[in-house]
């Protein structure tokens, strides 16, 4: 039985996100547009549907007198990103043993 | 890129991708490696020399070490201002270097508090120690002080530059940091002079060559990578 694929990961951008931000400890909402090359708009709609979601902090502060957003992963955000890696891995060796057989 | 629904493919090549673009942000441009490396090489080299040479300076060479923080705050909040992800060996590293940083000054304290402190622990037993020179029969008090404080120095030196070496994968620094432990060993057999020489080589091996070419590397990164 297939495990169905989370749909708030299952999308590409935010799926982008959680990957580059799972490799750090935090980042700036300028290195994930940046490392994306998605618009900021539509970046900062993605981001706050995986916050809606609890499955990353975001922080907004100052800094030198700017606006500075940084996002983080939470655990359960970890979890949740296992589990669709794990899931993502059950489908792929199916297929593979589908087209051994 | 868009916000579309992916393919399992898809989604296993976009998460790969990600994670490789994440572990190619780097960040470490050297200068505070090349900094303490050149002063603290500069301070063991000068310490070397003065005793070498019989030069009379009129302060103690390790004091220049104090300089380089001002130097070293302007990197960090440089460097602050200028990074925008922050990795989890970044926040691990960071964490060994500011105990580092304490162990040094607790060690610095260790060395100026210990002789005068153990002579009052030993007048509180009712001891004295006495000093005789060979082939005289006079004896006089004798001032206690921590030996080869220097080798302790460099015992501490290889600890952080090794853990970075290792952590972020950094030959030059695990070489460093190896050849650390050998002075250190050396330094247990030699004299203040030869402690400070080897403690001046310490800091040139393990901080300024290691960041002069984390430098090199940073530009290269930053020419391949706009």
């Amino acid at each position: 039985m297939f495990k169905d694929l989370d749909p708030i990961l299952h999308s590409q951008l935010r799926l982008a996100v959680v990957s580059l931000l799972i490799s750090v400890e935090e980042a700036e909402f300028t290195y994930l547009r940046d490392k994306t090359n998605a618009t900021a708009g539509n970046l900062s709609v993605q981001l706050n549907k995986l916050k809606d979601a609890g499955y990353i902090d975001i922080k907004k502060q100052f800094k030198d007198n700017y606006p500075q957003t940084l996002c983080k992963m939470t655990a359960a955000g970890i979890d949740a990103f296992e589990q669709y890696v794990k899931a993502l891995q059950s489908y792929l060796q199916a297929g593979q043993n589908g087209t051994d057989s | 890129m868009a916000d579309k629904t992916l393919s399992e493919q898809e989604s296993l090549a976009l998460i790969t991708n990600m994670i490789q673009k994440a572990r190619n942000s780097f960040n470490e441009n050297g200068n505070g490696a090349m900094l303490w490396g050149a002063v603290v090489g500069l301070c063991g080299l000068l310490s070397a020399a003065k005793g070498f040479l019989k030069i009379d300076l009129p302060f103690d060479p390790w004091l220049l070490t104090l300089l380089a923080f001002i130097p070293q705050f302007i990197i960090t909040y440089k460097e602050g201002k200028s990074n925008m992800v922050r990795s989890h060996s970044d926040k691990a590293i960071d964490a060994v270097w500011m105990v580092y940083g304490i162990s040094v000054f607790a060690l610095v304290a260790y060395f100026n508090i210990i002789g005068p402190q153990s002579e009052r622990l030993l007048q509180d037993y009712g001891y004295e120690v006495f000093r005789k020179e060979i082939g005289t029969d006079g004896y006089e008090p004798m001032r206690l002080f921590p030996l080869s404080p220097i080798s302790l120095l460099i015992l501490l030196f290889a600890i952080p530059t090794l853990i970075t070496g290792i952590t972020r994968s950094f030959r030059p620094m695990i070489v460093g940091g190896i050849l650390c432990y050998l002075f250190f060993v050396i330094s247990l057999f030699t004299n203040t002079n030869y402690d400070n020489l080897l403690a001046g080589i310490s800091a040139i091996i393990n901080w300024l060559i290691p960041g002069l070419i984390m430098r090199k590397k940073y530009k290269e990164h930053r020419r391949t990578h706009v």
